[in-house]
């Protein structure tokens, strides 16, 4: 089943579960300048959806007003219970209440370069979870495990490469245990082969129930890890559906257009 | 020769105590000041702005002389020493805060970004994620400002410091030796700004990596 934008609303996984994540008529405004306009998004646990479009669609901004690293000008974002709305200012503990249940992973991972991998890891769960050193240091040690990266645990990052550098950036975002991780375009600062060793880890959350939104210009991540894909453009949804379907026969002129595109590079 | 040297030796514990002095102040205050400069609020903002631009804006010397002859004289009793750090203390802070102004600015925003999302607190934010990026970028800036204070701590000898510029103008009026005198006195300045320099170069290589700009 295929969907356009407007008649689209994706059918809950399992009925009458609430969504993890719900965002309604988000919109975000520079002055006179419109990046964001009335975007609806809703995800599952577990639902991994993948955002592809053009540079300057609205991509990013949208997984930054959702964490709310940009405030929404307009509209809405619930994130398991917790509201946020742009008609009334949000309250510090709302923030907090929200950024609690989210990660996120940047284009240029922001590790702390002043502090080992470790400490990057165990920092946040100390002050925020306060969690002891030992219990924090125990975590960040199993992370980086799981992410293949134990033997760098006292290097600094800049000892480490671009790919480890990610890696590292997705276990201290884990170390929090998020309800859901926002990546945006975690592989586009690397080269293709350290990009395969981040979507490795990416592809195991995933299958691990992860819930997971990612922007990306992977075609092939965006196709087999995900189980539906968005596309935006001038900061809307132009299409979603499911991936394989959408990203074979895309139904929008838009949609066509960008998915052309990505397949003559 | 010897007592000559001896005598004007005498000063450098004062040119150091004077400087130091004065950049434990200036450090202060110029941190209280930048924090005021970045605020969120327009009133602190004019106010920092304002108050740097009177402390840098004015001549070391009629500081030394307003903050002596006129607050110590008139309001309260200051010792030449007290006024002395205190008034290069305040031009200190007021260059201080520029430096850790243009030192935040250098931080790369990516590094906000992810201690916000991590939800580290406002406090935790500034102490283990941002200052201490902050100060290494500061470092040599501060170093090289230390060397100029050093040296410009020479002023508060009209004042009555007893540091090292003073004593050779007083070894030189009282041996009618100049030439020497003010070269031994130049000599001490440059060996006291050596181990300023050589310590700022070694840490500015050792910290340089460990900073996102």
């Amino acid at each position: 089943m295929l969907a356009t934008a407007k008649e689209s609303r994706i059918a809950p996984a399992t009925p009458g579960e609430p969504a993890l994540l719900q965002v309604e008529k988000v919109g975000k405004q520079y002055g006179a300048h419109v990046v964001l306009e009335g975007v609806d998004l809703s995800m599952q646990t577990g639902e991994v959806v993948a955002i592809i479009g053009p540079s300057g669609s609205g991509k990013s901004t949208l997984l930054r007003c959702i964490n709310q690293l940009e405030p929404p000008t307009r509209g809405r974002v619930t994130l398991a219970g917790t509201v946020i709305d742009a008609a009334r200012p949000a309250s510090n503990a709302d923030l907090t209440a929200l950024r609690r249940n989210v990660g996120m992973v940047f284009q240029s991972f922001n590790l702390f370069p002043h502090l080992t991998v470790l400490r990057n890891i165990s920092l946040a769960q100390e002050r925020v979870m306060k969690r002891d050193r030992k219990q924090a240091d125990e975590v960040s040690m199993q992370l980086l495990t799981r992410v293949g990266l134990a033997d760098k645990a006292s290097q600094y990052p800049s000892r480490c490469s671009g790919g480890q550098q990610q890696r590292i950036a997705i276990a201290r975002a884990l170390a929090l245990e998020p309800k859901l991780m926002l990546f945006d375009e975690p592989t586009s600062a690397l080269d293709p082969e350290l990009g395969l060793e981040v979507h490795a880890v990416m592809r195991e959350l995933a299958e691990g129930g992860m819930t997971m939104l990612v922007v990306t210009h992977e075609m092939h991540f965006a196709e087999s890890v995900s189980d539906r894909v968005i596309i935006m453009a001038d900061g809307k949804i132009v299409e979603e559906g499911p991936s394989r379907e959408l990203m074979k026969s895309p139904q929008s002129e838009r949609g066509k257009r960008f998915l052309q595109a990505l397949k003559d590079r | 020769m010897t007592e000559i040297l001896l005598s004007i030796l005498a000063g450098v514990p004062w040119t150091i105590a004077l400087t130091a002095a004065s950049l434990l102040i200036g450090t202060v205050a110029g941190a209280i000041l930048c924090a005021m400069r970045l605020s969120g609020s327009a009133l602190p903002r004019l106010a920092s702005a304002g108050i740097i631009l009177t402390f840098r804006s004015i001549p070391p010397i009629v500081w030394l002389f307003f903050i002596f002859f006129g607050i110590g004289t008139n309001l309260l009793p200051l010792s030449p020493f007290a006024s002395g750090a205190i008034g290069l203390g305040l031009i200190t802070a007021a260059n201080m805060a520029e430096i850790f102004r243009g030192a935040f600015a250098a931080i790369h925003p990516g590094q906000w970004e992810a201690a916000r999302t991590l939800n580290l607190g406002r406090v935790s934010q500034m102490l283990d994620v941002i200052g201490p990026q902050v100060v290494r970028v500061a470092l040599p800036s501060i170093a090289t400002y230390a060397i100029g204070l050093l040296k410009d701590s020479a002023v508060a000898s009209t004042i009555g410091v007893t540091e090292t510029a003073f004593q050779a103008y007083h070894v030189s009026q009282r041996t009618f030796h100049g030439l020497d005198v003010y070269a031994i006195a130049g000599l001490l300045y440059i060996l006291l700004s050596l181990p300023i320099a050589a310590l700022s170069r070694r840490l500015d290589l050792h910290l340089r990596a460990k900073v996102a700009r």
